[in-house]
């Protein structure tokens, strides 16, 4: 009986609550919402950039410190790689594109209005390699680095190896010759560097982002990641990675002579060696392989910021210039290092600050 | 009648490659099986060590910076999917309901051979159609031209799904209706669809999971982004292209970061799969 009683009374109650609660919820949730909607994600200006894979870490750290000093400059940049950035840099639907290879002249025509390009780091390409018994810093020539990769040296236990490394006991394996599979800077550098030391390999392949391998023994390996993952999967394979990458990973990594004759580490100091033997680069004279001076590190090249000289939008303008003359000075290149990127030589950086000031705004 | 010595005399042969033939099939089950576990437990053995409060509620931070989550690119994505889930519901299962009861010869064929040959479309097609229609002509890349690309992508499905949805429910349904007077377009909205209704949102759900976790078109549209994100008129972070960010860089610490991310979307997925599968299955003859 009491139950019939107190029933409806309860109902009620339970009715009132849940009414309040979820009303009280409600109000809750679509102020989260109506906030969240309608407050400005992002104040200020934001920049977007797109392109090379290679610089992405580095611009992610710099950009990041940049917003910190500067709360109204945010920037988005994605690594789409260097020729998705040099594309949608050419389309105008970002506002800069960095690549590991400047834009030559049938890209620019192709951008149709001037365009800037700077160097924004520099990067060194280190040769690895998976010998079981040798030891970091296997002594190579340039000719041999040639040789091995146009596939005229094919065992470890050739004589020209063994003369450079007294001591070492090579394995008598066959080399497996590594390239990477995807189109890369890294590739463009070495190409770069193997044309400039050997004729052989000019006349027969030349340079390029991806190039037809000719040794009998090549084997593809998808980005750092997958060249580096057949490298240590293979005993007697030799490869070629990003120094950053060689170093962040403990890679071997083999010793080269250099123009002057000295055998050299792939080293951040090194690869600074080279790029300082030649401050005055552009965009259509930036190779700096197999450059001359005891330290010289002799397979090294430069990345790229590509930005429109004059462009539409003057106040933008204005922010990436500033935005760039910080990243390409020395607070900002150290910070390069603390990556294991190579910082711009202090001549660079006076180059490339001189080209910033070319900008309209 | 059987004769009785031919019977005996096959019989064990018979057995014999029956077994075989049961064992084959159940070690090729077993296999698919494996590969499925094998992937999930690896993702989550690997992901358990990056996901943690912080990691499901912080921005990303840069490489040498403690911490860092990936809270924007969850929610990213979740806008861009749906924003796509909207776009591609109504018109896909109107298309289905139609191809279903009304769509007859010519008409009805091309738009079902159509829908066969869009779902044979590699994504990054997709996605490069969506940079032609909406970031290309705009100058900026939007989560909303991901969402177009999504849509496209979901279309196939949910029309086949609803499709086979809306046929599955027993004609004499569909008869009763009309004889008790109903319109077609009543005993379309009230009866039929109604009948339908668990199998177009298992279809939905199904088609929500398939492209959850695509990359390819995300690259060209949503682009991705380091930041909070919830205007679809701008770029957004999204959480597949954050996992293939880290997992091609250098670092060890992203690395950890890919695997993290990886494993909330499998879980996604997953759980999506498993309540098309259960909650919304269709239940059996209904009363």
């Amino acid at each position: 009986m009491l139950v019939w009683v107190l029933a409806p009374a309860l109902r009620l109650h339970v009715i009132k609550e849940v009414f309040v609660k979820t009303s009280l919820l409600q109000r809750v949730a679509l102020g989260a919402l109506i906030a969240a909607l309608t407050a400005p994600a992002v104040a200020g200006t934001q920049l977007t950039g797109a392109g090379s894979t290679f610089v992405y870490p580095f611009f992610s750290k710099a950009f990041y410190q940049y917003s910190a000093k500067n709360p109204d400059v945010t920037v988005n940049y994605q690594s789409i790689g260097s020729g998705g950035g040099i594309a949608q840099f050419t389309q105008k639907t970002v506002d800069f594109g960095a690549s590991d290879v400047p834009m030559s002249s049938d890209e620019l025509k192709r951008a149709g209005d001037p365009v800037i390009q700077i160097p924004d780091t520099l990067g060194g390409v280190a040769i690895t390699y998976n010998l079981p018994g040798v030891p970091n810093g296997l002594r190579l020539t340039r000719k041999l680095v040639a040789d091995i990769f146009l596939g005229n040296v094919t065992n470890w236990n050739d004589a020209q190896i063994s003369r450079l490394n007294k001591g070492v006991k090579l394995p008598n394996l066959p080399i497996i010759a590594v390239h990477r599979s995807d189109g890369s800077g890294t590739t463009y550098i070495f190409t770069d560097f193997l044309s400039k030391v050997s004729p052989d390999w000019k006349s027969k392949v030349g340079t390029g982002k991806s190039v037809s391998w000719p040794a009998a023994s090549s084997v593809g390996g998808k980005g750092s990641e997958g060249l580096a993952g057949q490298v240590a999967n293979a005993a007697g394979s030799i490869g070629y990675v990003e120094l950053s990458y060689a170093l962040q990973n403990h890679l071997n990594t083999a010793a080269l002579q250099n123009a002057a004759g000295k055998f050299v580490s792939c080293s951040v100091g090194n690869v600074a060696a080279a790029a300082a033997s030649k401050p005055n680069i552009s965009a259509t004279d930036f190779s700096i392989v197999n450059q001359p001076g005891a330290n010289s590190y002799p397979i090294a090249g430069y990345s790229w910021v590509m930005l429109y000289q004059h462009g539409s939008d003057r106040a933008k303008s204005k922010v990436l210039h500033d935005l760039f003359a910080w990243l390409v000075s020395q607070p900002a290149q150290s910070m390069a290092g603390a990556l294991d990127y190579v910082p711009l030589p202090s001549s660079v950086q006076k180059t490339a600050q001189a080209t910033l000031k070319t900008m309209t705004f | 009648m059987i004769n009785k010595d031919v019977w005996d005399k096959n019989r064990g042969g018979r057995k014999t490659r029956s077994a075989i033939g049961v064992f084959l099939t159940g070690l090729c089950a077993s296999l698919a099986a494996l590969a499925l576990l094998a992937v999930l437990g690896y993702v989550i053995y690997q992901g358990a060590r990056a996901v943690n409060p912080a990691f499901l509620t912080q921005l990303p931070k840069p490489v040498g910076e403690t911490g860092g989550g990936v809270a924007n690119g969850i929610v990213g994505s979740l806008i861009t999917v749906a924003l796509a889930t909207l776009i591609a519901t109504p018109l896909g299962v109107l298309t289905g309901i139609f191809l279903a009861l009304f769509g007859r010869g010519m008409v009805a064929e091309s738009v079902r051979f159509l829908s066969d040959v869009l779902s044979g479309i590699p994504s990054i097609a997709i996605g490069l159609f969506a940079y032609t229609l909406l970031v290309a002509p705009f100058k900026h890349f939007s989560g909303v031209s991901a969402s177009v690309a999504f849509a496209v992508l979901m279309l196939p499905l949910i029309i086949r799904t609803s499709e086979e949805a809306v046929r599955s429910v027993p004609q004499t349904i569909r008869e009763g209706a009309l004889a008790l007077g109903m319109s077609v377009y009543r005993s379309t909205m009230q009866v039929i669809v109604p009948a339908a209704r668990p199998a177009i949102i298992t279809g939905l759900l199904l088609s929500i999971a398939r492209v959850a976790g695509e990359t390819a078109p995300l690259l060209f549209t949503a682009f991705g982004s380091p930041f909070w994100t919830v205007n679809p008129t701008q770029p957004m972070a999204q959480l597949p292209l954050q996992i293939f960010n880290y997992a091609i860089s250098p670092y060890e610490d992203w690395h950890r970061q890919a695997w993290g991310g990886a494993m909330i979307l499998i879980l996604a997925v997953l759980v999506l799969n498993i309540t098309a599968r259960f909650v919304f299955a269709a239940p059996k003859n209904r009363q």
